[in-house]
């Protein structure tokens, strides 16, 4: 070490002190760095510092045709990527007025609930490691490769998976493949009740999770909080219900909602939604042998695709909460201006600096766990 | 054989007896040392990009990386692998070469995602790093967008196995050529960038002190250098009482 490197800053004496968490911290969702100012073990202030994964999303879509713009659009969330290929999708057919066949609709419908459920199941994992239990860790994630394989069966990747194309999907459900994914659901129901025993009704887990981060509904609303952390709040939105997209307003599902707002709430919210995952793609697997037609719709050359002129914003509702796009076209063969509203550019920076306040050290990582913030998406 | 060596700290010169090899059994206990290290690697937690939603499933019940005896560790200065796993946007890439400096030696860094190899889907992109290549030496790439949990387990195992044999010695080079690395961060970062680990000496520390060590970069490293200033505490007790 060269001590000469470090300027020391000379402050007025006092009980006061900055620790930094993240970006290399484990308990930091990702790499996103949160700096603290503490007294004793109580945050007075919490400053959130993003901009490590920022790769300039909407300025590289502009220069790619639409087409190509597939490839990144499922890059900006991670854990979750599939609304975010739909929502897009959905964007540029709107523009074109393009007519989506019925049975790419379910197809659709399917993936996304499945991506929910390997998402949530995704963040009970890293929520309980935050309380210092790690076996919940161990199953979440060993559940979600089941979702995963799924996946790959049906898109070809584990991940990424760019199925969606505006005009339909890319190809049909493999044979057999509604089957498996009847067992895999069956199997994840099945689990539950150990995921209960596990977390959700483990003493350790409600007592640090209960009033950790509370918010208001008002404060929630004002703060632009959406999807399970605003029903964790009492309120009952949900895009899927409130503005329907592709087939949901065919579907039977509930709305979960809690009434207490903390780090609790938020989960058991996402504990519910579970459920109603796993109804609706069980109605979707039970619809989609009546529907038959194509599962695309004849679209443009798409090397060559010019794009009416317009402006739309399409949302969706992804595990995280509300996400839209808005596509500008002029008329051309690339974008214009595309933006993303990413939920959890909310919920990591402005809502966790204002729930942090006054919340003890060890409960910050768990206020940012139980927000299911996502880094990728906040730096975009 | 007698070399002088200044020490970096106190700048005062020192006479160091370069080693000589007597013992017959030397190459063995090298062979079992490297056999005892590839067996046994902590790999830094640090997730850098998107490809760290591949790691969990990798270290946990499906894939299991532990049964190879690689397990995350939080803290660097406890790492031997540093893995970068996918886009590196400049703020990031500050952050990972003061972690890869702070690692003791022997470290590995491993390039996990077609990012790190020449910036894969964001090759136009203003805010990422293309060549991680150019900042600091690799070991492995794993190449993939994303690489499944089987290839990500595939590349620590030709790295393990590199290590056995002694190949995977990446980490001399940062020392040799570190003229050449700062160079390519100073080209990045501004020709005002410093570390606080002082790498040359750590070269002389190591041995690896070459030709290529010390260049026009390392030149402005020192002209940049701020000067130290002497701390001295002060604590005025009576407006500590009267803040309490």
């Amino acid at each position: 070490m060269r001590p000469e490197n470090y300027e020391a800053q000379r402050q007025p004496p006092s009980h006061e002190y900055e620790l930094n968490i993240g970006p290399n911290h484990p308990g930091i969702e990702g790499n996103y760095a949160f700096k603290l100012r503490l007294h004793g073990d109580r945050v007075l202030e919490g400053k959130a510092d993003a901009g490590y994964l920022h790769r300039g999303f909407e300025k590289l879509m502009e220069g790619r045709l639409w087409i190509q713009n597939l490839a990144i659009t499922p890059r900006i969330c991670v854990p979750d990527p599939v609304p975010m290929e739909v929502s897009y999708c959905l964007a540029v057919e709107e523009l074109c007025g393009l007519e989506i066949p019925e049975r790419a609709q379910w197809l659709r419908v399917l993936q996304l609930e499945l991506s929910r459920i390997a998402a949530h199941l995704f963040t009970f994992g890293g929520h309980a490691a935050t309380t210092g239990m790690y076996s919940p860790m161990f199953w979440g994630i060993a559940d979600r490769d089941l979702v995963l394989d799924l996946f790959e069966e049906l898109t070809g990747g584990r991940v990424y998976h760019i199925y969606n194309i505006p005009g339909g999907v890319r190809r049909d459900a493999p044979d057999g493949f509604l089957d498996r994914v009847r067992s895999t659901l069956d199997y994840l129901d099945s689990r539950l009740p150990d995921y209960d025993n596990l977390l959700f009704t483990n003493q350790v887990f409600v007592h640090r999770a209960k009033g950790v981060g509370t918010m208001s509904r008002e404060q929630a609303l004002e703060w632009g909080v959406t999807g399970p952390n605003l029903r964790a709040t009492g309120l009952e939105f949900d895009v899927r219900r409130d503005d329907p997209y592709l087939v949901y307003d065919d579907l039977d599902f509930d709305i979960p909602t809690e009434e207490a707002g903390d780090a609790w709430a938020r989960t058991l919210v996402r504990r519910k939604e579970l459920v109603q995952s796993i109804r609706i793609a069980r109605q979707v697997i039970a619809a989609l042998p009546s529907i038959a037609g194509p599962i695309r719709c004849p679209i443009p050359n798409p090397l060559a695709w010019n794009v009416p002129a317009g402006s739309v914003y399409t949302r969706v509702e992804s595990s995280k909460g509300e996400l839209a796009w808005y596509v500008v076209s002029n008329g051309g063969e690339r974008p214009y201006r595309t933006h993303v509203r990413g939920p959890s550019q909310m919920h990591a920076v402005q809502v966790l600096e204002k729930l942090s306040v006054g919340c003890r050290l060890e409960d910050v990582a768990q206020t940012m766990f139980s927000l299911d913030a996502c880094p990728p998406e906040v730096d975009r | 054989m007698t070399e002088l060596i200044k020490t970096p700290r106190t700048g005062e010169t020192l006479p160091v007896k370069a080693g000589k090899r007597t013992n017959p059994l030397a190459n063995v206990f090298d062979e079992l040392v490297r056999f005892a290290q590839s067996r046994s690697l902590f790999m830094l937690h640090y997730c850098t990009g998107c490809g760290a939603i591949e790691l969990p499933p990798s270290m946990t019940s499906r894939f299991d990386m532990e049964r190879l005896g690689i397990q995350p560790m939080v803290s660097p200065r406890q790492a031997d692998i540093l893995l970068v796993t996918g886009y590196v946007s400049v703020k990031t890439l500050k952050r990972i070469i003061l972690t890869y400096e702070q690692m003791g030696s022997p470290k590995y860094v491993i390039g996990i995602c077609s990012c790190t190899v020449n910036g894969g889907m964001y090759w136009q992109s203003y805010a990422t790093a293309k060549k991680l290549n150019d900042y600091m030496p690799v070991d492995i790439y794993i190449a993939g967008c994303m690489p499944r949990p089987e290839a990500v387990i595939a590349g620590l195992r030709e790295l393990m196995e590199n290590i056995r044999q002694g190949k995977a010695d990446s980490w001399k080079d940062y020392y040799r050529h570190y003229d050449h690395y700062l160079g390519h961060q100073q080209r990045l970062f501004g020709e005002t960038w410093q570390t606080p680990t002082d790498v040359i000496a750590e070269a002389r520390h190591y041995g690896l002190f070459g030709p290529d060590t010390l260049g026009t970069h390392t030149a402005l490293l020192e002209q940049h250098q701020r000067p130290l200033e002497a701390l001295e505490m002060k604590v005025d007790i009576p407006e500590l009482m009267a803040r309490r």
